[in-house]
């Protein structure tokens, strides 16, 4: 048997062979409906997050010292710490679907903006400036797997200084495009969208 | 690209993405999902316009992959096993004309892997050369051009296999 016999006994099982082609009306629906889905998704949002930014900028700069000091990073994740959370971030490639607010709603169990102070074997101590979700803690422990995780959006990985929007579902922090640089594009729409 | 012309380029590219996305998916699942697919993978590629190749069709393949795989998670056990049955067993309305449905290749390509089935339909029903088979399942062209070569043999052999044994079976004397 060919490769064009092969070809032609599979294209006679093929079983969209019969499918009537989609209609011009449904070609036009479905194009408009692409197209305005991201209109009614980026126009408005990013106005309100922009504003957002500005407001949580000014409180950075303005808001009172924190009445308690942070507790300060532990090396092990096996006994819980009061006020820090622990998380383990994988460094697993994976191929991603455009993030969405709702999904990010509905998955994320803990999401907070906060900026990295240390990073020692993997472990990586953030501070916390905001929760999004979940408990209010002062700082948060990530253990960093792996040299870098791709999907996390900005460089890629945590880094020295650097302020993240980190969102984790069952203590492992969310990749692909629902966590990264805090200014990294839509990052911060995003949350804002869905918390 | 100012949006003007990004809606332009997306209105002249959709029409063939979506009649091909569309026939990729009826291939695949049920109705009701490749639907909802359709639409989240326009919606994905709307917005990455500016990423989406020259050879279009198999990134758009390759995003409709994934749509589909996570439409597929995320239902429930049971609905999945009832639209793979459907997959599986098609109503006869569904193939070509009056040709009988080739039991011989169905029982053929069940008796392969999953990877192996995927990249033969890829080549004769998208009709995708290796190089766009590797753009959809994101490996290389090198590896897409020996699974698809392995996989084109594994089907020879086993529907040659099956040939002989209803030739055996059947009821020539």
């Amino acid at each position: 048997m060919t490769d064009d016999d092969l070809r032609a006994r599979l294209r006679h099982a093929d079983p969209a062979a019969s499918l009537e082609p989609a209609s011009p009306d449904q070609v036009v629906h479905l194009v408009e409906e692409a197209m305005s889905g991201t209109t009614r998704r980026w126009t408005l949002p990013v106005a309100a997050a922009l504003v957002l930014i500005a407001g949580g900028a000014a409180w950075a700069v303005t808001r009172p010292a924190p009445r308690e000091p942070v507790p300060p990073p532990v090396a092990a994740a096996s006994a819980p710490v009061p006020g820090v959370v622990v998380l383990t971030a994988t460094g697993m490639q994976a191929k991603c679907r455009e993030p969405e607010p709702q999904r990010l709603a509905e998955s994320a169990d803990f999401a907070f903006a906060g900026t990295v102070r240390t990073i020692e074997d993997g472990r990586v101590t953030l501070t916390v400036s905001r929760v999004f979700r979940g408990e209010v803690v002062g700082s948060v422990q990530v253990a960093q797997k792996g040299e870098s995780s791709e999907q996390m959006l900005g460089s890629g990985k945590f880094e020295m200084g650097r302020e993240y929007l980190v969102a984790a579902a069952d203590h492992t922090v969310m990749i692909c495009g629902y966590s990264g640089e805090s200014d990294s594009v839509g990052l911060r729409d995003l949350y804002e969208a869905a918390f | 690209m100012n949006s003007d012309a990004r809606r332009a380029r997306f209105e002249r590219l959709a029409p063939v993405v979506i009649d091909a996305v569309r026939r990729y998916l009826a291939r695949r699942t049920d109705p009701a999902t490749a639907d909802d697919v359709l639409s989240e993978t326009l919606l994905i590629c709307w917005r990455r316009l500016d990423e989406m190749p020259a050879e279009h069709l198999p990134w758009a393949y390759g995003v409709a992959r994934n749509c589909l795989a996570n439409a597929e998670r995320g239902q429930r056990r049971q609905f999945r096993l009832l639209a793979r049955i459907s997959r599986l067993d098609p109503r006869p309305a569904v193939l070509d004309g009056p040709a009988p449905p080739d039991g011989d290749l169905e029982r053929a390509l069940r008796s392969l892997t999953a990877k192996e089935a995927e990249i033969l339909r890829l080549w004769a029903w998208e009709d995708l050369a290796p190089a766009a088979i590797a753009v959809v399942l994101g490996i290389t062209a090198n590896a897409a051009s020996i699974r698809l070569h392995r996989a084109k043999d594994r089907l020879r052999k086993t529907l040659t296999a099956s040939g002989h044994e209803q030739s055996t079976e059947g009821s020539r004397p």
